[in-house]
């Protein structure tokens, strides 16, 4: 097995979330052309021609995500995306899995907070039948009683045994804990309870009541030429029917008052896994470059202030980071990080006071310079696959964001300056008001982490739920 | 370019690319592909040394130079490799498994020079500050508790891989026992070190927008005039032929019940190595796959079942995880999987299984090769391992050449009841274990 230095992110286990990181020395990046255009029944198409590598990467969005899943029934919308494939019009799920394998195809569905995605991958040669296969789970699922009863039996087990690794559930204890009963706070994939409420019905209605062409966009990128795929785009996916769908809306919920800590008791744990922080940024947060260059500088890399101080200094723990998780309204921001039972105050003061240096000290001119040089410099490798074109392509329509996000992001990381830095540390680094979540032993951290906040709340993580807990008895 | 490469392959549906190599004068292979596509650079060195190359008391120093290597040598002194590299765009890991040490930097081309004076400085002027290997130790512990103690796939893993070995080095885990990371002594540091990070014990690969003539004039200038020493001590001990099944059994607190069961496979570099890879695709890929089909769909016992083998020197096991669902006896699971390997062992698989597990391994291929990352990583790999980097490119073609009978004849031929050691997982209730 391997063993390695660095790289394993608190929350890349548990959560999917789309942040790139970002570029290089002189003016060098810009997005590879592609087109977009609209198809007669509203779904819009985005194509990126890219040659060398005989593979074809799909990557379409549903504009409703987890955050539109009713409350108690959390986890809904990624039921439904797992469902695409387990029985369409044209197969069932052994004859789906079957074909796919066949061609050694991939295909994913799932639920973020703010939309669901729907994608494929396999080789040119194979187009036609990777396309078919596509089309087949994404427009005609026929959701068998048999198949939603499986997954929902193995999606309750899933939690069950994420929860047998902290470092898996932190992120999502700590977004429940952080947005209460705000969407945000909802567990994309559910939880024991909520998925034991989902019944087939309401998967056929959040199915019909948001797949639909006008509530969607397909980005399509590799090796393909353009007229043959147009055409055969137009022959799969001009029938798809249109209907209205009511677009989505989340609130944007305001930032935590005060302090508060809610400490998950795992009785077993030689480690605390804590979180803290507060409500951060949306995408299109006009300080997100800004925000992206200080929070290089302060948990986002290998020398950021918070891994040198708890990791390279210190020896607490093997890593410790910071992420501002943006979404359509502001997400969560938060500092994650690990340490064994007896260093779990000490390793959380320094975590603090490495915040609070931030507010007092700003950053200096050589930090930023080289926080840009590694936003640039690491960026390329982000866009250098198909995979990865047609995804960023996808998000960025989704966020209303143009090919400028990432053409004009050396300009935009250059132009951050320390008075611009000082600016976001204010405006969007937390400093008196923090959530804070901590899973560990609590008969060894319990008393000694009450300093941390005057409103405390405990969980065992052996109860079922997140936060709040789940209201209401099932079976 | 890439580009222009991978597209050839009129037989076997795969390609081949240019990769020019050079053996400096210390000994040092260094291997270049060129890929102008984007303005990066992956540079990933190979060392030959691994928790192999350990013993009783010095489990785990492997992985601890692994990370000792970025916190200081003479010029680049403690904390300043990291805070050059990542000032000049660049970025680096390391990983370490039973065989190699493996150390990787991405950067953009402008950091070349930066790159190739860092490797050089730590190669041969590491330093060995008390006060950082005190505090590297607490790290590598940290890292233990995250990976086995509070991981229960870790924790079974390493239990598999002790039970499985009683002879030879692979027994012990690479992250070392606890009580060793506390010992080691500054001696069998610089021992272990000296004997590891000679350049004619390492290979290095270096892949993207760079010239093959660039790279060879920076080897000259800065690797080349680094000497050698004397090489790890070649493992002599051979793991004996296991007898009969070994059964072992964790019990701690858990919400789900755990199964690893392990089969003593050749090396890595064995004529086998084909149909073996072929044989687990058609058990364990895919959601078509035979045990997945078993378990997860048919039997619905289990949430996930797979299998994994890393690149080995030596002879190695097949490992087979099923993550039962909650009050699943992990036998049960185990009955499904040994049927399993019975039919493949009592009838050959069938056309269409052979033909999907040659379409999967060969979609794999352009996974790998897509990007400068996971070029670098296989070139190294098959270079290292399979004693030829050009094996890569007979992949396709070996697949393609394994037959129904391959398949079966492996199947019977590692897959006995007498050459497995099985690990389980048993929940204990939490609250019992917490009163004294």
């Amino acid at each position: 097995m391997k063993r390695a230095r660095h790289g394993v992110h608190v929350l890349a286990l548990s959560m999917a979330v789309l942040f790139l990181t970002s570029s290089s020395a002189a003016q060098t990046l810009h997005m590879p052309a592609h087109e977009k255009y609209v198809l007669k029944n509203g779904l819009t198409v985005l194509l990126l021609e890219k040659h060398g590598v005989p593979m074809i990467n799909l990557y379409a969005i549903v504009k409703t995500g987890s955050a539109a899943d009713p409350a108690g029934e959390e986890g809904l919308a990624s039921i439904t995306a797992g469902l695409l494939r387990k029985g369409t019009k044209a197969r069932t799920a052994q004859q789906f899995a079957a074909d796919l394998d066949y061609i050694g195809g991939e295909f994913d569905a799932e639920a973020g907070a703010d939309f669901s995605s729907v994608s494929a991958e396999f080789l040119t040669k194979d187009l036609a039948r990777g396309l078919e296969l596509f089309s087949d789970a994404a427009l005609h699922p026929t959701f068998p009683q048999a198949e939603v009863d499986k997954l929902l039996a193995q999606a309750v087990d899933g939690v069950r045994g994420a929860k047998d690794d902290p470092q898996q559930v932190l992120g999502l204890y700590y977004y429940g804990y952080l947005y209460g009963t705000h969407p945000y706070g909802r567990a994309a994939g559910g939880d024991e309870v909520s998925l034991q409420r989902i019944k087939r019905d309401a998967i056929v209605k959040f199915y019909e009541g948001n797949y639909a062409p006008g509530n969607a966009l397909l980005a399509v990128a590799g090796e393909f030429n353009g007229a043959e795929m147009r055409k055969r785009l137009e022959d799969v996916f001009g029938a798809w029917p249109a209907h209205t769908v009511a677009a989505p809306s989340v609130a944007a919920a305001a930032p935590v008052k005060g302090k508060r800590l809610l400490l998950v008791e795992k009785g077993d744990a030689t480690q605390t896994y804590f979180a803290f922080g507060n409500i951060g940024i949306a995408r299109t947060d006009p300080d997100r470059v800004a925000i992206r260059v200080v929070n290089t500088i302060f948990g986002g890399r290998f020398t950021s202030e918070l891994n040198e101080a708890l990791r390279v200094e210190s020896g607490y723990t093997y890593g410790a980071s910071s992420f501002f998780d943006s979404r359509k309204v502001p997400g969560p921001f938060g500092v994650f990080s690990f340490t064994k039972n007896e260093t779990t105050t000490p390793a959380i003061d320094l975590a603090l006071q490495v915040l609070q240096k931030l507010h007092k000290q700003g950053v200096t001119d050589e930090q930023l310079k080289s926080a840009k040089s590694y936003i640039k410099g690491q960026f390329p490798p982000n866009i250098e696959t198909s995979r990865q074109l047609a995804q960023v392509i996808a998000t960025n329509e989704f966020y209303g964001l143009g090919d400028d996000e990432i053409n004009q992001l050396e300009v935009r990381v250059d132009a951050v300056t320390p008075e611009i830095a000082k600016q976001v540390i204010e405006k969007h680094f937390p400093s008196e008001n923090l959530v804070f979540v901590l899973i560990g032993k609590a008969s060894a951290i319990g008393s000694a982490v009450q300093k941390y906040a005057e409103k405390r709340d405990a969980r065992a993580i052996s109860a079922p739920g997140f936060w709040p807990p789940p209201s209401g008895v099932i079976k | 370019m890439i580009a222009a490469v991978l597209m050839g392959a009129p037989v076997w549906g795969q390609a081949e690319f240019p990769v020019a190599t050079k053996t400096l004068k210390n000994g040092m292979k260094v291997l270049v592909q060129t890929d102008h596509s984007i303005p990066n650079v992956a540079l990933y060195i190979f060392y030959r040394i691994g928790s192999r190359n350990e013993g009783p008391g010095t489990t785990g120093l492997s992985h601890f130079f692994e990370h000792m290597m970025f916190n200081g040598a003479k010029k680049y002194g403690p904390g300043e490799l990291d805070k050059f590299m990542e000032a000049n765009g660049g970025a680096n890991n390391a990983y370490t498994t039973r065989d190699v040490t493996v150390y990787q930097d991405w950067f953009p081309r402008s950091a070349l020079s930066l790159i190739y004076d860092i490797e050089a400085d730590r190669i041969q002027n590491l330093s060995f500050d008390p006060q950082k290997i005190k505090s590297e130790r607490e790290v590598v512990a940290s890292e233990r508790r995250l990976r086995v103690d509070n991981d229960n796939g870790g924790l079974m893993d390493e239990q598999l891989w002790a039970t499985s070995y009683i002879a030879h080095p692979y027994q012990w885990p690479v992250l070392g026992w606890t009580s060793d990371i506390e010992h080691w002594t500054m001696e069998q540091l610089r021992h272990h070190f000296e004997m590891g990070y000679s350049p004619n014990n390492a290979t290095m690969v270096v892949t993207g927008d760079v010239s093959p003539e660039e790279i060879f004039q920076l080897c000259e200038k800065y690797i080349e005039p680094i000497p050698t020493h004397a090489p790890p001590p070649p493992v002599v001990t051979v793991e004996p032929e296991q007898l009969g099944e070994r059964r072992l059994v964790v019990r701690k607190p858990a919400q789900l019940p755990l199964v690893l069961v392990a089969y003593h496979i050749p090396r890595t570099n064995s004529p086998d190595y084909y149909a073996l890879n072929v044989l687990r695709t058609v058990l364990f890929q895919g959601e078509s796959s035979r045990m997945y089909q078993r378990l997860v769909d048919k039997d619905q016992i289990a949430l996930d079942v797979s299998s994994s083998v890393e690149p080995a020197f030596d002879p190695t096991i097949v490992e087979v995880v099923a993550q039962p669902k909650q009050g699943v006896d992990p036998q049960k699971c185990e009955k499904a999987m040994y049927e399993e390997f019975d039919n493949a062992k009592n009838a050959t698989v069938s056309d269409t299984e052979l033909e999907k597990a040659k379409n999967i391994r060969l979609a794999e291929f352009y996974r790998e090769m897509r990007t400068i990352n996971g070029r670098a990583n296989t070139i190294g790999t098959d270079e290292v391992f399979f004693g030829d980097y050009r094996k890569l490119f007979d992949a396709a073609k070996n697949y393609s050449a394994v037959t129904k009978e391959d398949v079966q004849r492996v199947a019977k031929a590692y897959f006995g009841a007498n050459n497995r050691t099985v690990s389980t997982l048993i929940p204990e209730n939490a609250e019992e274990k917490a009163k004294p």
